[in-house]
């Protein structure tokens, strides 16, 4: 179906090729996520609470690879990166405290709901019970985010500078630099884990084959050079991952329709990242991106036999709802998420990717150790 | 062997065989036309797109990037760009004294036209050349499409002052507006921006604090100028289109719209494919309509902020 549509998309004249592959791309985005399990919250708690390290690893690879591939694109079209130009729609984001708080409240919203918004709309897919109350609870966050945006952009985010490392180290500089932080980062985490034992090799059969592609989870390895390559050719083709654009536009097309709006969003407009526009188009390229995920995380899911639907609970529609509107808000106030920000960011080598980085985990890690410090004092919370 | 065809030729029947820079007389050039010259050293083509990245994935091979919100105006102050930093960008590219120089862009060419209209400004006249339905016609005629940035060897093109001939001030549109019936006024925005229903089309940020037109101004929709392909009209529908409005060459006239680029498109039309005496005010709407004490005409009436 998904190829059906890509090929008749691709069949428009002008930007239907370019849609096509919008399509195509959020399929692969999508089957990559679901057979790696992809997911930036539960890596790292497997590392935290498991000491499983290769959820980790996964997206470490994932990040010096769209590294790696995103220099490579941008040598070709922009190679002198000192001239005070910043590469084309590259989520190279404004750095400051505003970015740090609005990482860290998205950090906490993740560990509430349980994943950041990429990996909802991938377990969407997967028929999750807490997923659609966590993409409603984000579009409440985002029309809480325009809300707030004024003051904050007045406030933290108009003078705020847009660091983009090569322009001060060039290619070669920040793409060693980026690699040898993964690196570290890498290191930190086998220390942190214990050793996986590694899994029987996959006989080279047919059989074996179908199951190591279809019903295994995939190791870190082509996980995280899948999730690399895609960013690569996506940003070559359409523009850099993100998975926020889309419901950024569908909240703030609702809002300005209700006239909840404040009638001018100051900057916004100007600004890189998953910058959100009222939407004028049914179709948008990050639109069928989103669609493309959801549908192809489903497939892969239906065929793993992982589509588990359930009936939601109480608790789960709650804090699916709780982390969303926490989520949403500080995706719109951060200009993205994971993957618009964090992932896309350290790919294009700017400083807000790696604010994001580390500011989300802070938030994740605290809202974990508070979680963890309630139930310990007896009074009844749900993890 | 290829043949072009000229606009500004169509009816002298002026058909050249391509192979030279030198043989393409008139305006514009056709997609062909630059197919066939991508490796002419005395053609140079640059790309003017009003949307970020699209030049990056994918240009006319060998095409050098103008960013028209930073490299065709002055960012500080409202004005076109400085010679000193155009004549930087062209010599850059490789533009020596002789070279053709071919724009062409997305959306119909608006920002390539108003590229063509500074360039012309600074006295490169003639050389310019605009590639007849921009990236729409390359596109759709499967012409190749390539992603690097090209390195060209400093070129000597020298830009002159600004000539003023082919630009309009306040002070120029004022006296139209005030009686002065030497010349001719067009107003190339929507009907609805003419009349003063709206003050601008949905989205614009840069406002003028009236609506309306410069009294006296004639209204001829920009894009009325061009095929569905893309392409311009041909010159005997052009010619019929502005006559009909009152707009025929026998007086020099000024056209604007709401920002000074959309008029630009026009201003090629008029200045370079019908050859009219033809100044782009580019101040436009919403330096006119912020103008204190300066005539307006409002057939709405609608009032700022009125409720």
């Amino acid at each position: 179906m998904i190829l059906v549509s890509a090929y008749l998309l691709g069949q428009a004249p002008g930007t239907g090729g370019r849609q096509s592959f919008a399509l195509l791309a959020g399929a692969a985005f999508g089957i990559a996520l679901q057979r790696g399990r992809f997911c930036f919250l539960c890596n790292l708690r497997d590392l935290t609470r498991e000491g499983d390290p290769r959820g980790a690893l996964a997206i470490l690879v994932a990040l010096g690879f769209g590294a790696i591939g995103y220099a490579a694109v941008f040598g070709a079209w922009l190679p002198n990166p000192f001239g005070g130009r910043l590469p084309p729609t590259a989520h190279i984001g404004p750095v400051g405290p505003a970015l740090a708080v609005a990482a860290f409240v998205f950090g906490v919203g993740m560990a509430i709901s349980g994943s950041c918004l990429s990996a909802h709309l991938y377990r969407l897919g997967e028929g999750s019970p807490t997923s659609p109350f966590a993409l409603v609870g984000a579009l409440g966050g985002f029309a809480l985010g325009f809300s707030t945006w004024n003051a904050i952009y007045v406030a933290a985010i108009a003078e705020a500078p847009a660091v983009w490392l090569p322009a001060s180290l060039g290619y070669p500089g920040a793409l060693l630099l980026t690699l040898a932080a993964l690196l570290a980062l890498a290191v930190l985490a086998l220390r942190l884990g214990r050793a996986i034992p590694s899994e029987p090799a996959t006989p080279l059969t047919a059989k074996g084959l179908a199951a190591a592609v279809f019903n295994k989870r995939w190791p870190f390895l082509p996980a995280g050079l899948a999730v690399g390559a895609i960013a690569t050719l996506y940003y070559l083709r359409v523009a850099p991952l993100g998975v926020t654009a889309e419901l950024g536009s569908l909240a703030r097309t609702a809002a300005a329709s209700a006239g909840a709006l404040p009638t001018t969003l100051h900057g916004l407009d100007g600004l890189r990242g998953c910058a959100t526009a009222v939407k004028e188009t049914l179709l948008s390229d990050n639109g069928l991106f989103v669609v493309g995920l959801v549908a192809a995380s489903f497939s892969a899911a239906l065929v793993s036999g992982r589509f588990r639907p359930a009936l939601p609970t109480s608790g789960q529609a709650a804090r699916g709802l709780i982390g969303g509107v926490l989520m949403g808000w500080g995706a719109m106030t951060g200009l993205g998420c994971t993957v618009g920000v964090l992932l896309s960011g350290v790919h294009a080598g700017a400083l807000s990717g790696w604010i994001f980085l580390v500011a989300c985990v802070a938030g994740a890690l605290t809202a974990d150790r508070v979680t963890a410090l309630l139930a310990a004092a007896g009074r009844p919370r749900a993890v | 062997m290829s043949f072009i065809k000229s606009f500004a030729a169509a009816g002298a029947a002026l058909l050249v065989s391509a192979g030279t820079a030198f043989a393409q007389a008139g305006p514009l050039v056709t997609a062909d036309w630059v197919a066939d010259n991508l490796k002419n050293p005395k053609v140079k083509v640059f790309e003017v797109s009003v949307d970020p990245g699209v030049y990056e994935r994918g240009h006319v091979p060998g095409a050098t990037n103008i960013r028209w919100h930073s490299e065709l105006v002055d960012p500080i102050k409202r004005d076109i760009a400085s010679r000193e930093n155009l004549q930087k960008l062209l010599s850059s590219a490789g533009v020596d004294k002789d070279t053709t120089i071919v724009l062409y862009g997305d959306n119909n060419n608006w920002f390539a036209a108003w590229g063509a209209w500074v360039l012309e400004a600074y006295g490169l006249g003639d050389r310019v050349k605009l590639l007849d339905g921009g990236r729409k016609v390359w596109e759709a005629k499967g012409l190749p499409l390539d992603t690097g940035t090209p390195e060209a060897a400093k070129g000597s093109v020298e830009l002159t002052q600004v000539n003023a001939k082919v630009r309009a001030r306040l002070g120029d549109v004022l006296k139209v507006a005030e009686g002065d019936t030497g010349s001719v006024l067009l107003d190339i925005r929507s009907p609805d921006e003419f009349s003063g229903k709206i003050f601008a089309p949905e989205g614009s940020k840069e406002l003028s604090i009236r609506a309306g037109h410069v009294p006296g101004a004639k209204n001829v929709p920009w894009s009325k100028a061009v095929n569905a392909d893309g392409t311009l009209k041909s010159k005997d529908e052009l010619k019929k289109l502005y006559a009909d409005a009152g707009v025929d060459g026998s007086k020099p006239t000024i056209v604007y719209c709401r920002i000074g680029e959309r008029s630009s498109h026009t201003w090629f039309v008029l200045a370079k494919v019908l050859g009219y005496e033809v100044k782009n005010y580019d101040g436009s709407w919403t330096e006119y309509g912020n103008s204190v004490g300066v005539p307006v005409a409002n057939l709405t009436g609608t009032v700022w902020q009125g409720k």
